[in-house]
C-alpha cells in the first residue's frame, strides 16, 4: 500500500493529474468521514473534503515523501475543519439546527427508498444520536476522539495531524471521552 | 466518579491498555471492591463501544470527479514539460538535429572562398566569379571534380564531372563524354556528412548515458 502510494505521488509531483484522482479515490471516503463527524452535515463535509484535496494538490510540493501521505492529508482536512466550526461559532445553534436538520432528511432518504424494518429504523436513529453527541463536543475534543474512535488512528499519528504533543492529546481523549460519557449516562 | 483522584488516573491507563501485567492484576482486583470505580469504567467502556459503532460513511458520488475539474489547469509549460518527459528522445532528436543543421551550414559557408579542382588538363580558375573555365579548344582527358566552384564549359571533358556545392554551366551536352554529377554527389555529401555527425552523436549519447550510471 505505502509503495502504491509513494509511486502515485512522485506522479503527482512530477505533474500527472490523473494520478491524483488515483489518490483522491484512495482517500476520499476517510477524509470526507472525517469531515462530516467534525461537522455534522452532508454539504459541509463535501465543501471541506473538496478543499482539502484541493490544498493537498496545490501544495503536493511541499509534502515529504517519507511522511505516511494520510496524516499529512488528514491535517489538512481537520484543520480546514475546525476553521470551518471556528468561523461560524457566533451563529453556531442556528447552523447546529440546521445541520442537524439536513441529517434528518440524509436519513430519511435512505429510508424512503426501502420500507425499513424496525431494528434498522432504531439503527438509524442512534448513529444520529451518536453524531448530535459527538457534536456537542468542544472541538478540539472532539476531533481527537474522532481520529481515535473513529479512525482508529494511533496517538502518535493524532498528534501530529493535530500538531499537538501526545500528552496533549492523551488529555483530550480522556476529556472527551468523560464529557460523552456524562452525556451519554443522562 | 472514581473513588480517588489516583483511581481515576487508573481507569485511564487502564482503558488506554497502558499499565503493566501487575498494575492491571491490582487495578482489576479494586474494582472488584469499588462500586464507583467499577461503574466509571463500564460507562466509559459503553461511551467508546457507542462512538465505535458509528458507522462510516462514503464520499458522495462524483466526488473524485468533481475535485478534478476544480484542479488548477495545468499550463501550457507544463503540459510541454509532461510531453517531454514521455518523450525523451524527441527533445534529444530536435537538439541533435538542430545541431547537425547549424554545423552543416557553418561546413558550406567556411569553404565559401576556395575552389578547389581535381583534374588533368587545361582550365582557368577565375576567383572573383567562383568559376572555373575550361576553354573553347581545350580537351580534359579523365575525371574532373570541382568543389565550391560553378563550372563553365567550352571546351571538351572525356571523363566524368562532379560539382560538389556548385553548378555547371556548358554550350551543350555532347562537350562532355562522361557523366555530369550534381545533385547526387551533393546527397552523397551530405549522407556523408549525416552518417559521421550520428556517429559523433552516437558517441556523445554513450558518454552521457556512462555519466548518468556513474552518478
Amino acid at each position: 500500500m505505502d509503495i502504491i502510494v509513494k509511486k502515485i505521488i512522485a506522479e503527482v509531483k512530477k505533474g500527472n493529474q490523473q494520478a491524483f484522482a488515483e489518490l483522491m479515490d484512495l482517500y476520499k471516503d476517510k477524509v470526507y468521514h472525517i469531515a462530516y463527524r467534525m461537522l455534522g452535515n452532508v454539504h459541509e463535509a463535501q465543501d471541506v473534503a473538496q478543499e482539502a484535496f484541493l490544498r493537498a494538490y496545490t501544495n503536493i510540493d511541499s509534502y515529504d515523501i517519507n511522511r505516511k501521505f494520510s496524516t499529512w492529508l488528514f491535517r489538512i482536512a481537520t484543520n480546514l475543519a475546525i476553521d470551518r466550526i471556528r468561523k461560524k461559532k457566533p451563529d453556531f445553534h442556528l447552523e447546529d439546527q440546521v445541520a442537524g436538520t439536513e441529517d434528518l432528511t440524509y436519513y430519511s432518504q435512505i429510508s424512503a427508498d426501502v420500507d425499513l424494518p424496525e431494528d434498522q429504523v432504531v439503527q438509524l436513529e442512534m448513529q444520529e444520536w451518536i453524531q448530535q453527541e459527538i457534536m456537542e463536543l468542544p472541538p478540539k475534543y472532539r476531533a481527537a476522539i474522532i481520529l481515535k474512535y473513529l479512525e482508529d488512528l494511533s496517538l502518535k499519528e493524532i498528534s501530529e495531524i493535530l500538531n499537538l504533543p501526545v500528552a496533549t492529546v492523551k488529555t483530550r481523549i480522556h476529556r472527551g471521552r468523560e464529557a460523552l460519557r456524562k452525556r451519554l449516562r443522562d | 466518579m472514581a473513588c480517588s483522584q489516583e483511581n481515576q488516573k487508573h481507569i485511564y491507563k487502564y482503558l488506554d491498555e497502558e499499565m503493566t501485567l501487575l498494575e492491571k492484576k491490582q487495578f482489576e482486583a479494586h474494582i472488584m471492591k469499588c462500586d464507583e470505580c467499577h461503574a466509571q469504567l463500564r460507562e466509559l467502556r459503553k461511551t467508546v463501544a457507542i462512538i465505535q459503532s458509528a458507522s462510516h460513511f462514503e464520499a458522495p458520488k462524483g466526488f473524485t470527479d468533481n475535485v478534478m475539474k476544480q484542479l488548477p489547469k495545468q499550463s501550457k509549460s507544463q503540459t510541454w514539460k509532461n510531453f517531454m518527459r514521455k518523450h525523451p528522445f524527441i527533445l534529444a532528436a530536435a537538439t541533435f538535429f538542430l545541431i547537425f543543421a547549424v554545423s552543416l551550414s557553418a561546413a558550406f559557408s567556411d569553404d565559401d572562398k576556395e575552389i578547389v579542382v581535381k583534374g588533368e588538363g587545361q582550365f582557368i580558375v577565375d576567383e572573383t566569379r567562383g568559376v572555373v573555365i575550361i576553354p573553347e579548344g581545350e580537351s580534359i582527358s579523365g575525371d574532373l571534380i570541382v568543389r565550391n566552384g560553378d563550372i563553365e564549359i567550352a571546351g571538351e571533358v572525356t571523363g566524368n564531372i562532379t560539382v560538389i556545392n556548385g553548378e555547371y554551366l556548358l554550350a551543350s551536352a555532347e562537350q562532355v563524354s562522361g557523366e555530369i554529377e550534381e545533385i547526387n554527389q551533393f546527397m552523397d555529401w551530405l549522407w556523408f556528412q549525416t552518417k559521421s555527425f550520428f556517429s559523433e552523436v552516437v558517441n556523445f549519447a554513450d558518454d552521457s548515458e556512462s555519466d548518468n550510471h556513474s552518478d
